[in-house]
């Protein structure tokens, strides 16, 4: 593929997260299990220029940019979340968890930063308000975290999902107490029978899609009225037959086009698949990756979309493949992820 | 308007459906291959433009994007080569097209025979049809002095009480028991199939059993001799046996199609509560560096 190719220095244990900068589309923040986070321009030369690499203690299991440019978070097996520094390398530790921490994510409009952590609990942290944090207990472990311009979804483990308003979190976070109570706006039960994989919102503020470990992708609006509940559905996908056996990989990733509102969905086939949420059309499917796709991210002007690819999520095998870790840039052509047109 | 398709297109016309060298999908029309092949294998994902050929589109994204295709998109593993000119049906290289003429016919076998199976119909065109060709006699040429030998033969072994031979050769049974079947005294009752100015064998009608002699290596088939008196209860049992059987034998695959749809899924990964990145957190070789 002409418009597609891979990052020459890649690192050197699986992809846990691959971030696009919010304003410079050629921007990248990778983060590995090789506890590393890199910054990368995609752009610069061929195979693009890897510009930093940032060390961590710990496998880091997530990363995204912040207030600019300049500025990212990361959370990893080291309990801790961050804040980097990215043109003086500096690291700054925000907050710890008391176990690992998956995720972690800012919200722009709310200048609310994030982590997800498997001890149950949410950390806030109001930018505006250096030093300080709240603490949010979760229900269950949560595995996905995705913020909406107005809601934050989060997925767990049992199959529950809280939708929380960003605002209510936002007011919590002002209080500049160490533990707060937030109600969710909304707790809801996963549609599908299998553990949550990823969870993504909707850029129109609308709904969220999720996958599971079973193949399958469910779309969801937000509003509790039965009439957009009843438009809500699921879709089996990233499966194979082999020998008359339906081969069923988990859908690792899902990842929303901020232009056109079509969703990439990444599994552990090694596939990605655009798909049109409103239409119900799978709109394209790319050439199978050389291991499982682990993290999708289009750029902030949806004109590139990034694609890390690393074995081992499946099975937790201990010894990787030379080679199979990898991260993909694709430049997409206008109409690549836009849905088919309503004719009439 | 297009012409209306046989809920069961027999195989030839399966055949002669043109189809698609890249994805293997077949179409009505070969105007319609064409247009399918420029849509999904030949156009241009720049500028969405529909080129001809695979060698057309290569030469379009060169000259017009400055890039190179390596790939036909959307084509089936070993088929993305961009050296062999496809057009329509054109170019397709022989040893696929035989393939492709196997996997057709194979395919139109199985389907028919488990249609049957489903239906308990006998198969199509059973008479003079496609399907009749199997029965269809071969065609034994004979010299006048070989059917006059038999001729003689017959008469002789007549004489002597001898059953037909053929019979006694597809069906090795003492005389002593062939005799009250076919009792030599009971065929002049069946009239000579020869009429006068008629050969004593039309074509295509089968001789009455023990009436003339037949011809060598030509044994009547089964249905149309008379069988054993005793044997006919014996044969509906057999016949009644078999069609339930083949009922019971049409719902059991059925109930367990049902259990695979449910059974035959392999997960690839599978916890109730771990996630894959906690199981990767526990690899020794992950642990905090401290």
């Amino acid at each position: 593929m002409s418009s597609q190719f891979e990052l020459a220095q890649n690192p050197t244990d699986p992809i846990s997260a691959v971030k696009f900068a919010t304003n410079t589309p050629t921007r990248l923040l990778v983060s590995s299990w090789d506890r590393h986070v890199y910054l990368y321009d995609t752009h610069a030369e061929p195979g693009g220029k890897l510009l930093q690499k940032f060390e961590h203690r710990a496998p880091v299991l997530d990363v995204c940019f912040g207030r600019d440019d300049n500025e990212a978070f990361t959370c990893g097996l080291d309990w801790e979340v961050r804040r980097i520094d990215l043109s003086t390398g500096a690291q700054t530790v925000l907050s710890t968890h008391t176990a690992g921490v998956r995720n972690i994510l800012y919200s722009k409009p709310h200048n609310l930063l994030i982590s997800a952590a498997w001890d149950s609990t949410l950390h806030l942290h109001d930018l505006s308000q250096p030093g300080q944090f709240s603490t949010v207990t979760l229900p269950s472990k949560p595995f996905s975290l995705s913020a909406s311009p107005t809601k934050l979804v989060v997925a767990m483990a049992s199959r529950a999902l809280n939708i929380y308003e960003l605002q209510a979190l936002s007011n919590a976070a002002k209080q500049g107490e160490e533990h707060v109570t937030v109600e969710p706006w909304q707790r809801r039960e996963s549609s599908m029978k299998y553990m949550t994989r990823a969870v993504a919102c909707m850029p129109n503020d609308a709904g969220y899609a999720s996958s599971s470990i079973e193949g399958r992708v469910a779309v969801e609006w937000f509003d509790p009225s039965e009439e957009s509940q009843s438009r809500k559905y699921a879709f089996k996908c990233h499966r194979q037959t082999v020998d008359g056996q339906d081969v069923v990989y988990p859908v690792h990733a899902l990842a929303f086009h901020p232009v056109h509102g079509s969703f990439a969905s990444g599994g552990g086939d090694g596939v990605v698949a655009l798909w049109d949420g409103v239409a119900k059309r799978r709109i394209r499917q790319y050439q199978r990756f050389p291991a499982s796709v682990q993290t999708i991210d289009f750029s902030g002007d949806g004109r590139f979309v990034a694609v890390g690819v690393s074995p081992g999520f499946e099975d937790a095998v201990d010894d990787v493949p030379e080679g199979a870790i990898k991260v993909f840039i694709r430049e997409l052509t206008d109409t690549e992820a836009q849905g088919k047109k309503v004719k009439g | 308007m297009t012409k209306k398709r046989k809920r069961y297109p027999d195989l030839n016309q399966k055949l002669e459906r043109p189809w698609c060298y890249y994805c293997e999908r077949d179409f009505d029309d070969l105007k319609i291959l064409i247009s399918h092949q420029k849509a999904k294998h030949f156009k241009c994902e720049r500028c969405g433009r529909r080129l001809n050929t695979a060698g057309g589109l290569s030469v379009h994204m060169n000259q017009v994007h400055k890039e190179n295709l390596t790939h036909v998109e959307n084509a089936i593993p070993g088929r993305q080569n961009l050296d062999i000119e496809i057009f329509g049906m054109e170019g397709v290289p022989s040893e696929i097209m035989e393939q492709h003429t196997n996997v057709v016919t194979e395919k139109h076998f199985s389907e028919e025979a488990e249609r049957q199976r489903l239906s308990g119909n006998p198969a199509r065109g059973g008479m003079g049809g496609e399907g009749g060709v199997a029965s269809k006699r071969a065609r034994v040429h004979e010299t006048l002095e070989e059917i006059d030998e038999r001729a003689k033969k017959w008469m002789t072994d007549r004489k002597n009480g001898v059953a037909r031979p053929v019979k006694a050769e597809a069906k090795p049974t003492t005389p002593a028991q062939t005799a009250p079947t076919f009792p030599p005294a009971a065929q002049p009752g069946f009239p000579p199939a020869g009429l006068p100015g008629q050969p004593p064998f039309p074509p295509g009608q089968f001789a009455p059993p023990g009436a003339l002699p037949s011809r060598p290596g030509f044994t009547p088939p089964q249905p149309n001799s008379f069988p054993p008196v005793h044997g006919l209860p014996q044969q509906i049992d057999e016949l009644i046996a078999s069609s339930t059987a083949a009922t019971g034998e049409q719902s059991a695959p059925e109930k367990e199609k049902k259990a695979k749809k449910g059974k035959e899924i392999k997960l690839v990964f599978f916890d109730e509560h771990i996630s894959p990145e906690e199981k990767m957190a526990r690899l020794p070789r992950f642990a905090v560096q401290v």
